[in-house]
């Protein structure tokens, strides 16, 4: 069954708050697996786990420094130096929160890299939404493709004058750093007489859009939509009210 | 022609960019009436441009320049004296009048449409037009332009000259009261052409005032009414069609008027070198010379080159496998290729747009590797190489220069990637812009050159590094009258010291100048071209 790009971005999202508002790390844990199943069914399991290590690799590692070395509510500590101390609360604590911000992060991946741009343009259009937000969010979506393309347009004419790239990442760093200023200019080229045209083809035009592209949207799905939503609202409503004086969760 | 009667109207006291102290335009009133071809004639670095784009809407006074004088468009007149307080042109609005193709075509694309048909129907989805009647026109506009079977494909899958095809479609849809259209068949075949010119007179026939720039004397220029020539800036010359000046005046103002120009009218040829001859049977084509190499392998030998785009294609193949069989995949561009190319010879490969020549082209430095046959540069097979490595032997020019332009000044994109002492760099890299006729360009930022010497400039970064095989990629699109003269005598240079060149246009008449014999890329194989 395909997802309309909404029931998709709906099931991310309330997934993203779901486990933020539980708090659980099983919870957390089976989220991630399951979005990431999900990912390798779709054929970008490779793109999602390459994106999700950017992300989350350099966040859990800041997090184990900070709290697994610096916990003040510590108290069982396994190694020390100096006023550093490795506790098992604090690693725990780390451990939560990793789990936490994994689980809010994959599924939104898997959706930014399973979705159809021209699907979600169509169907926000659908629904009213401004073309320049619709605009915006599509080529934010399809801005790392584009920049992948004038890079490769870039090395191409680079290689053919001579640029010799191997596969060791030496070589393709070195690479890079010859591509980067020219990929940045032609970028800034190309986004200035891209807005020219942009404008000339109405984009500012106080009309409301409509779609050529037509995006189905059944029913099923669309209460599917809202009771994941639904659900999404009761969970965070029954963590707000755990939270109060009272509460036990 | 009167005021009361065009639709848009331009007197221009003088224009000058915000960053140049000069005006780009002095002194010129144009008026375009309705149903009406304008041939707008100029050579590279005359004005053209600017003034299409100051018609169409795209240089705003003000924003990219100051301009005294007057616009009028559908009766709206917009007084302009080159202050704070000159009229704000709305862009969007302007576009509700005038369309403007540049001579960029991609620069019309909105990219982030994912078929042809969607990009099509952007600018009708911005007016909010229904579904229905959007569909209508996507089919019809398509229709007219050749664009149909590409409906429901990626506009970045697309050839040089579909991509045009597309731009002159997206801006066509919008039904504008006056189209301007920049070098409008660069790149286009000849069947695209001709279809550009019906379409062309067929949007006069429904009132539309039509204006072509070119700096190219072809039948798009032919089928205008009235033509008028910018030189420095300035109108020196206009009138009927009938009244265009003859061959002479109009190749010493830079235009080119003795080739295709994208398949399309003719006129004899001008600048044939010396040693070009006409071959036995009467055509052309320049004879083929001596044996320069005595070098034992062809420059170039292509076997069997088979190549398919999508899921079996890739970038690179590092394994090569010679004479594998199996089904034609989908999407197969190349289907048995063989092709060899000796020291010194010249050939010209022409085909359809779509028909897959760049492909071709690309195959000869590794870009792209072959799914199945082999490509043997001085004799040693390339399979695996990188395209550094083969770059020592094998120079490419871009089909889009751009692609092909990365440096800040003309004289750092020269040296780029040549060996040697910086003064044997420096020394190597002036001559070459010498050569193509840019030495007094050499620190100026590519981007900022115009059309015809960007080409050029691309051409001279091929040319510094002396390879022994140069493929260019429709090298005479944009070039003006001046430019053609250089690439010509470059081309003749390499190949009279050894070099093999393979040529890829859709200019008849170049072929038949430059090459020693034409093939056709034609259903993914090179056949003879008809005499």
């Amino acid at each position: 069954m395909k997802l309309h790009p909404l029931t998709s971005l709906a099931i991310a999202g309330s997934a993203a708050v779901v486990t933020t508002a539980a708090a659980s790390v099983p919870l957390s844990l089976a989220v991630m697996a399951t979005a990431a199943a999900l990912s390798f069914m779709s054929g970008r399991g490779a793109q999602v786990l390459a994106a999700s290590a950017m992300i989350l690799v350099p966040l859990c590692l800041a997090l184990f420094m900070v709290h697994g070395l610096f916990f003040p509510e510590g108290t069982t500590v396994i190694a020390q130096w100096g006023p550093a101390r490795v506790t098992i609360e604090g690693l725990t604590f780390a451990a939560e929160r990793a789990s936490r911000i994994g689980a809010a992060v994959v599924p939104l991946l898997v959706f930014s890299c399973t979705v159809s741009v021209p699907d979600l343009v169509a169907a926000l259009s659908a629904r009213g939404v401004s073309g320049r937000v619709a605009f915006v969010l599509a080529a934010t979506l399809a801005l790392v493709p584009a920049i992948g393309q004038q890079q490769l347009r870039i090395r191409q004419a680079q290689e053919a004058r001579g640029l010799v790239i191997r596969r060791h990442l030496p070589s393709r760093i070195a690479a890079f750093r010859l591509q980067a200023l020219p990929l940045v200019l032609s970028l800034v080229e190309e986004a200035s007489g891209r807005a020219q045209a942009l404008e000339a083809r109405g984009f500012v035009s106080a009309a409301r859009p409509t779609s050529y592209r037509q995006v189905q949207d059944p029913l099923p799905q669309r209460i599917l939509r809202w009771l994941v939503l639904l659900c999404a609202a009761v969970v965070v409503g029954l963590r707000l009210s755990s939270s109060l004086p009272g509460g036990n969760w | 022609m009167t005021e009361e009667s065009s639709v848009l109207r331009a007197c221009v006291e003088h224009f000058t960019f915000h960053d140049e102290a000069g005006p780009v335009l002095t002194g010129l009133e144009l008026a375009l009436r309705r149903g009406t071809i304008t041939a707008l004639l100029g050579a590279s670095g005359s004005g053209k441009t600017t003034l299409g784009r100051l018609l169409g809407g795209w240089s705003r006074p003000g924003n990219s320049g100051l301009l005294s004088g007057v616009l009028e468009v559908a009766g709206q007149i917009l007084h302009f004296e080159g202050t704070d307080d000159d009229p704000a042109i709305n862009a969007a609005e302007w576009a509700r009048h005038v369309g403007y193709v540049p001579q960029d075509s991609t620069t019309v694309l909105s990219m982030v449409r994912a078929t042809v048909g969607e990009e099509l129907a952007f600018g009708l989805e911005n007016r909010g037009v229904s579904p229905a009647a959007m569909r209508e026109s996507v089919q019809h506009v398509a229709g007219r332009l050749g664009l149909t079977h590409l409906l429901e494909h990626s506009p970045t899958t697309l050839s040089g000259g579909e991509l045009r095809k597309l731009a002159i479609g997206c801006v066509v849809i919008m039904n504008p009261e006056v189209l301007i259209l920049d070098e409008p068949a660069a790149s286009l075949d000849a069947e695209a052409a001709a279809g550009l010119v019906t379409l062309m007179r067929d949007l006069a026939g429904r009132g539309t005032a039509v204006l072509v720039l070119s700096q190219c004397v072809d039948a798009l220029v032919r089928a205008a009414g009235h033509w008028f020539l910018l030189q420095e800036g300035s109108l020196s010359a206009g009138g009927i069609m009938a009244e265009l000046p003859d061959f002479t005046a109009l190749a010493a103002a830079g235009l080119v008027v003795s080739a295709g120009c994208g398949g399309v009218g003719s006129t004899p040829a001008t600048d044939l070198p010396v040693d070009a001859q006409l071959m036995p049977d009467g055509s052309a084509h320049r004879a083929l010379p001596p044996d320069l190499g005595g070098s034992k392998f062809p420059a170039a030998q292509l076997t069997d080159v088979q190549f398919a785009f999508g899921p079996v294609a890739r970038q690179r193949r590092p394994l090569r496998r010679r004479n594998a069989q199996r089904a034609v995949p989908p999407n197969t561009v190349l289907r048995g290729v063989n092709l060899s190319l000796q020291a010194g010879e010249v050939i010209a490969i022409t085909g359809p747009n779509g028909a897959g020549k760049s492909t071709l082209l690309r195959h000869f430095n590794g870009l792209l590797q072959p799914d199945s046959g082999s490509v043997l540069i001085e004799g040693k097979d390339i399979a695996g190489q990188a395209t550094g490595t083969v770059a020592a032997a094998v120079g490419l020019l871009f089909q889009q220069p751009r692609d092909q332009l990365f440096e800040r000044t003309a004289q750092r994109e020269v040296a780029f990637g040549l060996s040697g002492s910086a003064g044997t760099i420096a020394a190597a890299a002036t001559h070459a812009l010498d050569v193509v006729g840019l030495s007094g360009a050499s620190s100026r930022h590519p981007a900022e050159l115009p059309a015809s010497q960007q080409r050029l400039l691309a051409l001279a970064t091929v040319l510094a590094r002396r390879p022994a095989i140069l493929l260019l990629d429709e090298p005479t699109v944009a070039l003006d009258g001046h430019g053609r003269r250089f690439l010509v005598r470059a081309i003749h240079v390499a190949a009279a010291a050894g070099a093999a060149v393979v040529l890829v246009t859709h200019d008849v008449d170049f072929a038949a100048e430059a090459a020693h014999k034409t093939l056709v890329l034609s259903d993914g194989i090179l056949v003879p071209a008809e005499p």
